[in-house]
């Protein structure tokens, strides 16, 4: 029997652009739920013009982030500046469970599509706002990206070497932590209408979702008043614990021994029999205090290696071990083939592309992800006809009125 | 009412998956936190309060502990499993990060379990995932960080790759876990049948690669670290900037999105003096474009570079954050932890939560709620809880055990 993907009877009606946002809808997308995604026919989503590139060509619909982050959603092209867009937000809202937005505060309010507005139109509709910083507060007018919010939010000088500048995580560091709570508060949201009938407003910070990531060294300043600082790949528990050169140009072994069982598996492995004997190293704290010396062992047998046969013995022996992958070497990764993670999907200009595949594997109503991220205004006439039953005429009339861009 | 206030969730998670039972716990759901006779491992994990090692003051632990009750149980032994199964088939959702294969081999495995209570929805959170030929690989959060790429791309060029100092792949993994646990739940009111949701922290963290992860498969260059910013072709980005009193974050990129930004920006460093008009009257939309064909040097992006650094270097961070407010620049100062917990931002908007600790008399500021519910906000309802705090009002109170039954439970060392 076929069985009806978990989300298929959720309807979204999606202003998210950019990152976050979308990314957190590309979630509910994968498991059924119908995404009506709204763009601007004037105004680019800068997602479309971040790199990675299809071909490494760039081109409204070619990058990557802007594929993987609208999988599977629909998309319409709606000049929402234009008065007779109003008559298709309206009809949208009314077909619609949820409404998300992504914008700086006061967008929606200047289109009069705050939430208070289209309570009035939709008294059940649950609407959800997400930006940087909240809707409220002296900073809310900060508009940008999640570097920028990981920045102010204490990720940024909590990564690299202490003796450097911080390096900072990879990229916007936000934007891949708080669609995951903003994915579970549609979620939950929705049961609790479903319950009682209720919808409601719901304002994210993503600075405030992510700040969860940071909470152990939040409460430890708040509890013990230490300010925790940048440690490079050291860890406060366990030694040895370090990414270690190995052969070939820029290529890197990450290992970690967490208990003393591991430790002497290493020391088996790289021939340093005399490590794991040695009275000092027997303890995780002891091997703390000894790092550079550890290390150099470490380094000394890893360096003439390949990283995948370091990462092959040194598993083999329980002692956790990885090549430091690039994008190359995870697309020839066995467990992230297992896992089918990059998924061949059709895309309207590209013919196929490639987009990451669904997080949680769902073991009786899998996920599905059904194609890339639509062209500008790909599904208008479907969305206008077979969603919201227009005839061809008003269809026509609204093109002629420039509804579309 | 809160949200999932109906639902019952076990939570048998290690340190891999303890945010995914706080998260349901925030939303509302009765999470019940089952941790082997004498407290979880994962309470001995620091920091811990006044560094005084012990499981009821472990602040990694109560990190991701709140919104649970604690019971003990010792399901390596059979009366346990016993207690376990008859529990099992009340709740709504089970969350477990095992090794994979562990939990079959007690005999409470999906199939084991689902043979009870079909609606269950049956959460499992791993580094590599329940199968496949790395399914049994030793791991921690480093290495997840390297399998699933964003390690690759962060840190120092002339350094190893290196990771946030902070842990942060099972907390991508278990955030997803909730998510995932939700759609199977949304799914089960419907059918009434729940199922297995098998979440790889691998797969997890390579949201935080930004899409690069499939710079391979989609035939595009790679990305390659670099302190502070990102080096792709022959450009090294810088995103972190200098200030007078230390650092911000600043991006300064080009194309048909930011490339305004730029424009607005160097708009205004004419005016301050910082460059002249010829600088400033640039094609900052297609400058990019113009340095990947060579029509503009590398050098004259490097030029551009080291005016911008110039203006930024002689402001304070929060100058230049006044600057971004008043302006609409994309720049935000590189804090340290203590000025995120004194943030004005934050103060404003209410989002610490003081959470008293009774068995210490004494409270401690814990980050806020996720996100702010109109109709049903987030309350922190019970503060992490200590070893077995909740064993007689869970055991007696909800599953009926008698006293009797209860004191040779805890005689035999199962609870």
């Amino acid at each position: 029997m076929a069985e009806t993907l978990p989300l298929a009877d959720v309807r979204i009606l999606d202003f998210m652009w950019v990152m976050a946002g979308p990314a957190s809808t590309r979630i509910l997308a994968d498991y059924g739920a119908t995404v009506i995604r709204i763009e601007s026919p004037t105004r680019v989503d800068t997602a479309r013009t971040l790199q990675p590139f299809h071909n490494n060509t760039a081109g409204p619909d070619s990058s990557g982030l802007f594929n993987n982050c609208n999988a599977g959603k629909f998309g319409i092209s709606l000049d929402l500046g234009n008065p007779r867009s109003r008559e298709v937000v309206h009809d949208l809202l009314q077909w619609a469970q949820v409404v998300t937005e992504s914008f700086s505060p006061k967008a929606m309010r200047a289109w009069g599509y705050d939430y208070e507005s289209l309570r009035k139109l939709k008294p059940d509709i649950i609407m959800l706002s997400t930006c940087l910083m909240g809707q409220s507060g002296p900073l809310s007018r900060i508009a940008g990206f999640g570097n920028m919010a990981a920045a102010i939010s204490g990720f940024h000088n909590l990564t690299g070497w202490p003796d450097r500048p911080p390096a900072g995580p990879f990229g916007a560091y936000t934007d891949y932590v708080s669609p995951r709570f903003t994915a579970m508060a549609i979620l939950a949201a929705l049961d609790h209408h479903r319950r009682t009938g209720q919808g409601q407003y719901i304002d994210q910070s993503q600075a405030e979702a992510s700040l969860h990531f940071l909470a152990p060294a939040i409460l430890d300043y708040t509890a013990n008043g230490r300010i925790q600082g940048r440690v490079g790949n050291s860890d406060r528990e366990y030694a040895p614990h370090g990414v270690y050169p190995a052969a070939g140009e820029d290529r890197w072994i990450a290992i970690v021994c967490e208990t003393d069982a591991q430790w002497r598996g290493l020391c088996s492995v790289i021939n340093r029999r005399d490590l794991a004997s040695d009275p000092r190293l027997t303890t995780a704290r002891g091997r703390r205090d000894n790092t550079a010396e550890i290390d150099a062992a470490i380094s000394t047998w890893t360096a003439g290696m390949g990283a995948g046969a370091v990462e092959a013995h040194l598993q083999s022996r329980g002692v956790p071990a990885y090549q430091v992958q690039n994008s190359a070497q995870a697309t020839r990764d066995a467990q992230m083939a297992h896992r089918a993670h990059f998924v061949e999907v059709n895309h309207s200009t590209l013919g196929k592309t490639i987009v990451e595949g669904p997080r949680a594997q769902l073991s009786r109503t899998p996920a599905r992800v059904q194609a890339a991220g639509p062209s500008l205004g790909e599904h208008n006439q479907y969305v206008l006809e077979k969603i919201l039953g227009y005839g061809e005429e008003r269809v026509t009339a609204l093109v002629a009125a420039g509804v579309f861009g | 009412m809160q949200m999932l206030s109906p639902y019952r969730v076990l939570d048998l998670t290690t340190e891999r998956g303890l945010l995914c039972g706080q998260a349901l716990g925030d939303l509302g759901a009765d999470v019940i936190k089952i941790e082997p006779p004498g407290g979880a491992p994962s309470r001995r994990l620091g920091p811990f309060l006044d560094d005084e090692s012990h499981p009821d003051r472990s602040l990694y632990w109560w990190a991701y502990n709140r919104n649970k009750r604690s019971v003990t149980l010792d399901i390596d032994r059979p009366e346990g499993r016993a207690l376990f199964r008859r529990m099992a088939s009340g709740a709504d959702f089970l969350i477990e990060s095992f090794n994979p294969g562990d939990m079959a081999a007690r005999g409470l495995g999906y199939d084991d379990l689902a043979a009870l209570n079909p609606a269950l929805v049956y959460v499992s959170i791993s580094a590599f995932g329940q199968e496949g030929p790395k399914a049994s690989y030793a791991d921690a959060d480093l290495i997840i960080m390297a399998a699933g790429g964003p390690l690759m791309l962060t840190g120092d060029d002339d350094r190893p790759p290196v990771r946030l100092s902070v842990p942060q792949a099972y907390l991508h993994a278990s955030a997803d876990a909730a998510v995932g646990a939700l759609a199977a739940h949304h799914e089960s009111v419907r059918s009434g049948r729940g199922q297995r949701v098998d979440v790889a922290a691998q797969e997890s963290v390579a949201m935080a690669t930004q899409s690069w992860v499939l710079a391979a498969s989609l035939g595009s260059v790679e990305i390659r670290r670099m302190s502070g910013g990102v080096k792709i072709a022959e450009l090294d980005i810088p995103l972190v900037w200098p200030a007078k009193d230390g650092y911000i974050a600043l991006t300064f990129l080009f194309g048909t999105a930011l490339g305004v930004f730029t424009r607005k920006l160097m708009h205004y460093l004419c005016e301050r003096g910082f460059c002249d008009q010829a600088t400033r009257d640039k094609d900052w939309i297609a400058f990019g474009d113009q340095l990947a064909s060579g029509a503009e040097p590398i050098s004259e992006f490097e030029r551009v570079i080291e005016i911008v650094r110039s203006f930024t270097r002689s402001h304070t961070k929060a100058e230049l954050l006044q600057f971004a407010l008043e302006r609409g620049f994309l720049m935000t100062p590189i804090t340290t932890i203590e000025e995120v917990v004194k943030s004005p931002q934050l103060e404003s908007r209410g989002y610490w939560r003081w959470i008293e600790h009774p068995e210490l008399g004494r409270g401690i500021l814990y980050p806020g709620p996720f996100a702010k519910f109109s109709a049903t906000p987030i309350a922190y309802r019970h503060r992490p809880p200590t070893v077995g705090e909740h064993n007689r009002e869970v055991y007696c109170g909800e599953l009926g055990l008698s006293a009797a039954e209860f004191a040779g439970l805890v005689e035999n060392g199962i609870v």
